[in-house]
């Protein structure tokens, strides 16, 4: 557990010095506070809509930051060989993995309480209340970003950075239409497109099963079942993939 | 085979760059051993498969075949991780720590006791000549400084066996002197001492015994002394009143200057070389044996494989 623990304090650690960092929180530190902006340029409720884009800045920006970190700080450890320092000390490469996957959910995680108590303070001034949602909402898109992170990890044993970010975003894509895409395969007469939408629904997550910002902004009833489900469905998806990158960093030369 | 602190036998590895690229195979069933206590000294020319063999020691790539044990655990086990020091060629940190925080990192990785940590990395620092310089950003080091900073890490644990990667190249005169004191002070500690170097100045003033590795092979291991006093020596006469070009005896070099001609022969030919000098009347100003040097070894055997 020490190896893990200081894989991730040492991952952490690195991001908090990097600048690039700071550049993604500032542009989503600038995004939310300029959703009164949108407000008042916007007919319909003010506070509903800074929550909304908001809510919809927290999660892009996160998984921004999720992506981008995931390959920078990943790739950028094999291939200036630091990893060397690592692996050669009485440390499992699984460690390493897990290790550098939990220092980035923690990146994730100050990057997303950052952005809500920003918008919480934004909601706050609006309403002139606490709204104890918005944490909610933020709770399910960590749970979002850590199935991000994961992906992002295995494609970062697997390719390029480059590539490895091209194929997150294009997971991330998909895992919020997949659901879409799956209802559509009733009306299709092909069978090979509807095999086709069939295997990427089963193979992407749906990340559609943590996007509960309807219910946020317009005050809807949230069922218990569904949280625990995307809990749940988050924790299996985590699991398999660090669990696959895992097994291919197991057996990776490192030149 | 208690003593054996290091044992790797029949090594094989082969590189496979791409689907249209030929396979390199590197290592072609390497084997060697290493006695507790002792400097070993891993020397061959670049592309030999010297850093490779570390690698597979260290578990950083994985070997076709062969095994290799680390004071008797097999090398991937967590027991032989914990007894070896390991400095990669090139000093590869984060320019993110400082050298003291990269320490805190590393022996934390050692599982080394959080009591004792301070102490130990203040005491690593003042070893490897970094007191000073501990609480800066590992970013602003020169080579020499992070060199010493990864040899810190590698003695952080207390190692049994010190494995170096070329820890020479690329420092300067008073590092290498400091280097090789403390590769010193570690074998008289009881530490066991690999490195590996093309640096034969180096191999000869430190090294117990030595292993010649080509093309993927250990072609000679032994004390220095036993490996080149199997080479046969060679003599060096200079004379004067007559020129290399009027001898018909073998000449390995020669050189002319001065009025005095300069010819290296084998110790075979010496003798068919005086006789040949008196019948032309030339005059022998002086001749010297010269002893097989581990440059000429490692040269023989290189030019044998055919690099």
């Amino acid at each position: 557990m020490r190896a893990i623990r200081a894989i991730a304090v040492n991952t952490f650690r690195e991001a908090i010095r990097d600048r690039i960092l700071y550049l993604f929180i500032g542009f989503a530190i600038v995004m939310v506070i300029s959703t009164k902006l949108f407000g008042m340029l916007t007919v319909g409720d003010e506070s509903k809509i800074v929550k909304d884009i908001g809510l919809a800045a927290m999660q892009f920006f996160s998984m921004l930051i999720a992506v981008m970190m995931s390959m920078l700080l990943i790739s950028r450890e094999v291939d200036n060989r630091t990893v060397f320092n690592i692996l050669s000390k009485p440390v499992r490469r699984w460690q390493f993995i897990l290790g550098k996957y939990l220092g980035l959910v923690a990146i994730v995680a100050v990057n997303l309480l950052l952005i809500t108590v920003i918008l919480v303070v934004m909601v706050l001034i609006y309403t002139g209340q606490f709204d104890p949602m918005l944490v909610f909402a933020a709770f399910m898109t960590m749970l979002e970003m850590s199935v991000v992170a994961a992906f992002a990890t295995l494609f970062a044993v697997l390719t390029r950075p480059i590539l490895g970010s091209l194929m997150t975003l294009a997971m991330f894509v998909v895992g919020h239409t997949s659901a879409d895409l799956w209802m559509l395969t009733r009306h299709l007469p092909g069978t090979l497109t509807r095999a086709v939408i069939t295997v990427v629904y089963y193979l992407v997550p749906n990340l559609e099963r943590f996007n509960f910002k309807t219910e946020v902004v317009h005050d809807l009833p949230i069922h218990l079942a569904a949280v625990g489900w995307a809990v749940v469905y988050a924790s299996a998806f985590v699991a398999v993939l660090l669990f696959l990158a895992a097994l291919r960093f197991q057996t990776k030369d490192l030149k | 085979m208690a003593d054996v602190q290091l044992s790797v036998q029949d090594l094989r590895k082969t590189f496979h760059p791409g689907l249209f690229e030929e396979p390199i195979e590197v290592l072609k069933g390497l084997s060697f051993d290493v006695r507790r206590g002792e400097i070993f000294g891993f020397l061959g020319p670049n592309g030999a498969g010297k850093t490779t063999t570390i690698k597979a020691i260290t578990e950083l790539i994985f070997p076709d075949s062969g095994t290799i044990s680390v004071c008797g655990f097999p090398h991937t086990s967590l027991e032989a991780k914990r007894r070896i020091g390991f400095m990669t060629e090139s000093p590869y940190v984060y320019p993110h720590l400082t050298g003291r925080e990269f320490l805190h990192f590393c022996a934390e990785l050692l599982g080394v006791d959080r009591s004792q940590q301070e102490d130990r990395i203040s005491r690593i620092l003042d070893d490897v000549g970094m007191a000073g310089s501990g609480d800066r950003m590992m970013g602003t080091y020169s080579k020499g400084m992070l060199q010493r900073v990864a040899l810190g890490q590698a003695l952080l644990g207390d190692p049994e066996l010190l494995i170096l990667d070329e820890p020479m190249s690329g420092l300067d005169p008073l590092g290498r002197r400091d280097l090789r004191d403390m590769i010193l002070r570690q074998a008289a500690a009881g530490v066991t001492v690999f490195f590996s170097s093309h640096i034969i100045p180096d191999v000869e003033a430190l090294c117990d015994r030595v292993a010649i590795v080509v093309d993927g092979r250990v072609r000679a291991v032994g004390s220095v002394r036993d490996l080149v006093s199997r080479e046969a020596d060679r003599y060096e006469v200079t004379f004067a009143g007559a020129t290399p070009e009027d001898l018909s005896t073998r000449l390995l070099a020669h050189h002319v200057g001065s009025g005095e001609a300069w010819v290296r022969v084998s110790s075979g030919d010496r003798d068919g070389l005086m006789r040949e000098l008196a019948d032309l009347g030339a005059r022998i100003v002086s001749m010297n044996p010269v002893q097989a040097t581990l440059e000429d070894l490692l040269m023989t055997q290189g030019e044998g494989a055919g690099q």
